[in-house]
């Protein structure tokens, strides 16, 4: 797309199944975007939708009974003679060498729910240097004095206290923050953040998104920033994927999407959220809910439930239509070659 | 009947313009126990001195980050909690009032069904063992209110209300969505037709479509059933969308009270200015804006707060005064009312508007 050069990680045409005794779920079906570094990617959708799955395909850590059935995601690494290789990350073995070094070093992660991500049995900094040991060339001491580093770097008061408390001792932000001094222990290039401020108050979502946008700057990371509050994503996103039952519906710049969205499933959600400024009225509501993942409508996945739906909407997959050069919709009404023959039915 | 209830002057049943719930002071505080022999080595002043009252038909916000209180406020009025003192002055139907702070046993479950809750999580409020019938209809049985023949037909009624299917009703709640779970433990709680229903984060962990579906339901059953909510969130455009007035609480106390758009655009406490300062606003237009307020630092202790006004380490107007003197509640006319010393003199920024 736009920028070539900064591209860091491609997924193209990504699928992943979950084989289930009831049947095949397409958790993701056919997703493509890319991830450039220094800008965030946000991801949207409501539960169900396949983002979050989307995202630990990057690292491979799909669980169980999930599987990357198809699609390519193009990791570009720098090497160390300021050459970049290609690693395709979906045909690496899950538990292989590669993946490993990847894993934490060129692309961490952070989670939603820091109590249940961090080892409730060894101390903040323990987990923090066993990254750092894992992935560079330094001892102990060395390891010790980066994990302080990051502490201090990310926020937390007196970090030479809390690197030997256990997390429970921790409020929700701070063992959020010690997530985020943990995820960037290895500078790494793409930083995942699955809901990371979900869980936590506005006013430390706040604090949290603000600390993620200055590492941003300082280190050049690419983010990919996975939530459901469009808030959060009118606040930090550069570009927005927009997921619907598995499939990107809509991709664009954060001003295109908020400002001229194209498709019904964007306009939708946009006006069906509360806002602050406005007063009290109706919320205009989606109808119906998210099919269950077994009985997936047949043509566009939306049409059940989209205000625009046409005859044809529940028999052809939408195929995915540029706009222009950075606007691409998953909708059957952008689509020239399927328009004329529907008007012609409708006339 | 005991003491608790005191007689109403005005005899004209419900629409005097008295409020439909009053508390006064109402404390909560848990005790710390330490070592083997349960020694109590201090108190979690969850809510303190907390006074505010609830007109019938209006919904009251109440707000606050996590650790504040709220949720400890509204378990006390449904007497989940018996409050360490206080009262809460609960208005009949006919007229007379009753201190629910005070009553116990029998007489505080003839008011029970009045006083309704709907929980936040609609997982793990809903017993996987009882069908959809056997949950909402409990408190129906549990309070001999109708004959089975009539609660069949009251369940029924009451899950059409709510946008459910009453051929449903022997369904085990697995078998339901977020959505539709969240529209069952709205059933049961209006079952009883209360007159007031305490929302504890009510649509927090739902998704944004569906959020809108039971925001707009609790609206319409709101009118149409003449409802009272107390609404507790820390999602402040859901406040603002839902409520008439809202209350801030912090670390146990309640800082501010106003109607939703005076507290809104017109803040006098610090610590609401800095609530909406941080409120992520869907509009990317809006994101380079200078002067937001970041607070720095965690929520105090509630077993261990700072002197004077709570707030004070993290306030940017913090003088001498607000580390030695605790600010009281004051009235700032049209019944604003806001504990902050320099309510008067600081010039405050309420939310952004598009």
């Amino acid at each position: 797309m736009a920028d070539n050069n900064n591209i860091l990680v491609q997924v193209q045409d990504l699928k992943i199944h979950f084989f289930t005794n009831e049947g095949t779920v397409q958790a993701v079906d056919g997703v493509t975007f890319d991830i450039h570094s220094g800008k965030t990617l946000c991801m949207v959708g409501e539960s169900g939708c396949g983002k979050s799955v989307t995202a630990r395909a990057l690292l491979q850590i799909v669980h169980r009974p999930g599987k990357i059935v198809a699609g390519d995601i193009i990791l570009h690494r720098q090497t160390s003679h300021n050459q970049t290789e290609e690693i395709n990350i979906s045909k690496l073995e899950p538990k292989g060498r590669v993946i490993r070094s990847i894993r934490g070093k060129e692309i961490s992660m952070i989670f939603q729910e820091p109590m249940t991500s961090l080892s409730p049995m060894y101390t903040v900094g323990n987990q923090i240097t066993e990254t750092i040991m894992l992935h560079t060339r330094v001892d102990k001491n060395q390891a010790r004095e980066r994990t302080l580093e990051m502490l201090e770097f990310v926020g937390i008061p007196r970090p030479d206290r809390i690197i030997d408390e256990y997390p429970f001792r921790l409020s929700g932000g701070m063992r959020q923050r010690a997530m985020i001094a943990m995820a960037l222990s290895c500078n790494p290039s793409l930083l995942i953040a699955d809901e990371p401020t979900t869980a936590l108050d506005v006013t430390t979502q706040a604090q949290i998104i603000d600390l993620m946008q200055g590492l941003q700057k300082d280190y050049d990371m690419g983010i990919l920033f996975i939530t459901h509050d469009l808030g959060v994503v009118a606040e930090i996103a550069d570009n927005v994927a927009v997921m619907y039952l598995g499939n990107v519906v809509e991709y664009s710049d954060v001003y295109t999407i908020f400002n001229d969205p194209q498709h019904p499933y964007t306009q939708a959600l946009l006006r069906s959220i509360p806002k602050v400024t406005a007063t009290r009225e109706k919320l205009e509501v989606i109808r119906g809910m998210v099919p269950s993942p077994f009985r997936r409508p047949s043509g566009c996945p939306f049409h059940p439930r989209c205000t625009k739906a046409m005859p044809i909407c529940s028999q052809v997959e939408p195929k995915t239509i540029n706009l222009n050069e950075n606007h691409q919709v998953h909708c059957l009404l952008f689509d020239d070659s399927i328009k004329n023959p529907v008007r012609e039915m409708a006339s | 009947m005991t003491g608790a209830i005191l007689q109403s002057q005005l005899s004209s049943p419900s629409q005097n313009g008295k409020p439909l719930l009053e508390v006064h002071n109402l404390k909560m505080y848990f005790p710390i126990v330490k070592g083997l022999f349960g020694k109590i080595s201090g108190y979690v002043k969850a809510a303190d001195e907390v006074s505010f009252f609830i007109q019938p038909g209006e919904t009251l916000g109440l707000v606050g980050e996590s650790g504040c209180g709220k949720t400890t406020v509204g378990r006390c009025l449904v007497r989940a909690y018996k409050p360490t003192d206080g009262s809460i002055i609960y208005q009949l139907a006919d007229g007379t009032n009753v201190d629910l702070a005070k009553v116990d046993g029998k007489e505080l479950q003839t008011y029970r069904k009045d006083i309704r809750m709907i929980f936040q999580d609609p997982y793990s409020s809903l017993n996987p063992r009882m069908n959809v019938f056997e949950i909402i209809s409990e408190v129906l049985r549990v309070n001999n209110l109708y004959s089975p023949k009539d609660m069949e037909y009251q369940v029924a009624d009451i899950m059409k209300q709510c946008g459910l299917r009453p051929e449903y009703m022997r369904r085990y709640p697995h078998a339901f969505s977020g959505g539709e779970r969240q529209r069952i433990g709205i059933a049961r709680a209006l079952v009883t037709s209360p007159r007031l229903v305490v929302c504890d984060e009510a649509v927090s962990g739902l998704d944004v479509s569906v959020r809108a579906q039971i925001l707009n339901l609790m609206e319409d059953l709101r009118r149409d059933m003449d409802l009272t909510y107390l609404f507790i969130s820390h999602d402040l455009s859901v406040i603002r969308h839902i409520c008439d007035r809202v209350a801030v609480m912090y670390v146990g106390k309640l800082v501010e009270l106003a109607d939703a758009n005076t507290l809104y655009t017109n803040p006098l406490h610090p610590y609401t200015e800095s609530l909406m300062s941080a409120v992520p606003i869907p509009n990317p237009n809006l994101r380079q804006r200078q002067n937001r307020i970041r607070l720095e630092g965690e929520v105090a202790d509630p077993s261990n707060p700072p002197s004077g006004c709570y707030f004070h380490p993290r306030c940017r107007y913090a003088q001498e005064q607000c580390r030695l003197e605790t600010p009281e509640l004051r009235d700032m006319g049209n019944n604003h009312t806001v504990a902050c010393h320099f309510a008067e003199e600081l010039e405050l920024i309420g939310v952004r508007m598009a």
